[in-house]
């Protein structure tokens, strides 16, 4: 008997122990290297020393460090849900099988095929304010000119802009797939006791897409907040610190300031906020009830 | 050229055998060579390998080019890793520095003759009285200026008698008839928008200091009235006369703007001299001096490319050795060929004087020895510089001068506080 139980268990060990260990490997290890480095500094000669709290002190009294902080939340506070609302509003365009979806579904999926770094360098070229040919757009109908990456006011507008273009279709993909799998049989009850679209969109599609939204919310906030490539390649964090990322703060900390101490607490703030976003994000869309 | 070890090839022979059998690596193999070099064409790379190839046939060497945009994180990488790897790389002069306070540059002093180079070069290449860089390359900016469209818009170009220099007064008044920036055409154009290299010197023209002496503080500095009355004049370039297009921070690009007419004239590198000649052969180029401010003096920059050995390599006498091929005449005169940087070899310049008869080269010339001034001298220079050059490019968009420079001067004094004591 005793025999009996136990394999199985050992089989189940063996199925899981790749994906343990590459979890363990490449997510729990960088992980706990983050957390435990936060607390380390680097002398000139190479030794890490423990230093406590000391880069998290200075990234408290460090005004930069609080710019990149309020920047990534205005940005990460307005993209998110612009990104939910407009992916979800494609996926139910999309919905209905006429003719020309296809042809749509397929449109709206394409820039999610263009890696960030070749996206950020197209928009880099055709928003580029001296001789991009967006301006000269603007010009031949007589508007005037703007600014874009280079606009203190405008670059961090650009930027959701970029990353709106090529996240939507991507989590549109996901919410369609959900509202593939609402049952009509609850529209078709629905419409039977006198419901209209509207009525329908909220008393049915809207309950049972909990599950589909609330992971497209956590994902799309989790890469939101990871965004590093547009920020590195187009505006290095300017004009005036207007573009200034978490991320590259914690890439400048790394690579550019040399202090390696300060990059890994950068990291942990922002594995801290997320795990944080992400919880209350989490609730948000929980499902209530039976 | 010395030979090198004589490693390989003879195994069989007893004796060398056993002899082998003392050092640490297997004899038969050939011993190799990690370089880390800069992403310039090709052509202006591979000659100046190959010749070290022909000359040490013993030694692999394994040549990995990076782009200018990405070398110093590329490096940066590498090095913090504190591996043999690269046991060579290029080390751009005023990082000697940074390097050698942390330990990723071999001490080359015992190595190099120094009465070899010019003082300028042994001075960039030094940090604590020793010399922990090989120069390679100097380097000096002149004005570039396209004789043709001067004439047309009735502009008397200007001298090329170091004396005679045009004044950035002189300059903007004439840069504002050549412009046309609704027709995307610009009077003047910096070759590095954003590169303090290339910006320092405005405000050192009006007396400022780039650093405070003991190398640990910009406050006071960069944010000190030289500095804030420098880079407003700056900033009019792209605002308020408009005679600078905005936003070219890669240096190819007013370079190319330049070679196709859209730009009079251009502050830039001798080394691009040789680009536009071939690359645009209608460009009718004029050459005069670097400009100074009217009530400044003249002040260039200077420093470039350098060669630096790993303190960690495993082949130290085969990378020395690598050293002493690109430091010789020859290899210097094949250098200067493929990408006309100032020489640091005396000898270059004194054997090959007949190059250096063009204006150009009397400019540079002079400038090297009369008003060239390296970059400030902190182990934190890379810092300096990048937070520095973010500030710049703000400026250049619009930015309120004094408010960038002084959040810059506090960031840089934060960033290096870490090299003190």
């Amino acid at each position: 008997m005793k025999h009996g139980f136990r394999e199985p268990w050992s089989i189940v060990a063996w199925f899981l122990a790749p994906a343990l260990l590459g979890l363990a490997l490449f997510r729990l290890a960088p992980i706990a290297i983050a957390l435990v480095g936060g607390f380390t500094g680097t002398r000139l000669t190479g030794e890490t020393v423990w230093v406590g709290l000391r880069n998290y002190r200075r990234l408290v009294e460090d005004p930069s460090f609080w710019n990149a902080v309020e920047v990534t939340l205005l940005f990460n506070l307005i993209v998110n849900p612009l990104q939910i609302v407009i992916s979800f509003g494609l996926a139910l365009l999309v919905l209905r099988p006429t003719p020309l979806v296809p042809f749509f579904r397929a449109a709206y999926m394409a820039p999610m095929t263009v890696s960030l770094s070749l996206t950020s360098i197209l928009w880099a070229i055709l928003l580029e304010p001296t001789m991009g040919p967006v301006n000269g757009l603007l010009r031949s109908l007589g508007l005037p000119p703007q600014p874009f990456w280079r606009g203190e006011d405008q670059a961090l507008a650009t930027l959701i802009g970029v990353a709106s273009w090529k996240g939507v279709g991507y989590w549109m993909v996901f919410l369609l797939a959900g509202l593939l799998l609402v049952p009509k049989e609850l529209h078709e009850a629905a419409m039977i006791d006198g419901a209209g679209a509207a009525a329908r969109f909220r008393h049915v599609t809207l309950p049972l897409m909990r599950r589909p939204l609330a992971f497209v919310l956590v994902a799309d906030t989790a890469a939101n907040f990871l965004l590093f490539a547009p920020v590195y390649l187009i505006t290095q964090g300017g004009p005036a610190g207007a573009t200034a990322l978490l991320m590259f703060e914690a890439y400048q900390a790394a690579f550019t300031y040399l202090d390696k101490g300060r990059a890994l607490a950068i990291s942990s703030v922002i594995l801290f906020v997320i795990g944080v976003l992400a919880l209350l994000e989490l609730r948000l869309l929980r499902e209530r009830g039976g | 050229m010395t030979r090198l070890t004589r490693r390989a090839g003879l195994a069989g022979a007893a004796a060398t055998a056993a002899l082998a059998s003392l050092r640490p690596r297997a004899a038969h193999a050939k011993t190799k060579l990690q370089v880390i070099w800069m992403g310039w064409p090709e052509g202006q790379v591979k000659p100046l390998m190959d010749s070290f190839r022909a000359a040490a046939p013993e030694v692999e060497l394994q040549v990995e080019t990076i782009p200018f945009v990405q070398i110093f994180q590329t490096l940066e990488v590498r090095l913090v890793a504190r591996t043999p790897d690269p046991d060579i790389f290029i080390c751009d002069s005023p990082l000697t520095a940074s390097y050698a306070a942390r330990g990723h540059l071999l001490d080359l002093t015992p190595h190099l003759d120094a009465s070899r180079f010019t003082k300028s070069a042994i001075e960039a290449a030094s940090w604590q009285g020793k010399i922990y860089s090989a120069p390679f390359g100097s380097s000096c900016p002149v004005l570039f200026y396209n004789k043709k469209l001067l004439r047309e818009a009735g502009i008397e170009p200007p001298p090329a008698d170091v004396e005679k220099r045009w004044t950035w007064e002189r300059l903007v008044e004439a840069a504002r008839k050549l412009s046309k920036p609704e027709e995307n055409r610009w009077g003047f154009s910096f070759e590095q928008q954003e590169r303090p290299y290339m910006l320092l010197p405005l405000a050192q023209s009006l007396g400022g200091v780039a650093l405070s002496p003991d190398g640990f503080k910009a406050t006071g500095y960069i944010d000190g009235p030289a500095f804030l009355e420098a880079y407003g004049f700056m900033q009019k370039l792209y605002t308020e006369w408009k005679v600078s297009p905005q936003g070219l921070f890669d240096p190819n690009l007013p370079v190319e703007q330049f070679g196709n007419g859209r730009i009079a004239m251009l502050v830039a590198g001798t080394f691009n001299e040789a680009t536009i000649k071939t690359r645009y052969p209608e460009i009718e180029l004029g050459v005069a001096p670097y400009p100074r401010f009217e009530k400044g003096k003249a002040v260039t920059p200077t420093g470039a490319w350098h060669v630096g050995v790993n303190p960690r390599t495993r082949n130290r006498k085969e990378a020395l050795a690598l050293i002493d091929h690109f430091m010789s005449h020859d290899l210097q005169v094949l250098w200067f060929e493929l990408r006309p940087y100032p020489p640091v070899l005396k000898s270059v310049w004194e054997k090959e004087a007949k190059r250096f008869e063009t204006d150009m080269w009397k400019i540079v010339r002079y400038e090297l020895e009369h008003t060239a001034v390296p970059r400030p001298a902190t182990p934190g220079f890379r810092e300096y510089e990048d937070i520095l050059r973010t500030a710049l490019r703000d400026i250049t968009t619009g930015a309120d001068v004094k408010a960038t420079l002084t959040a810059a001067a506090q960031k840089i004094d934060r960033e290096l506080e870490k090299y003190k004591g």
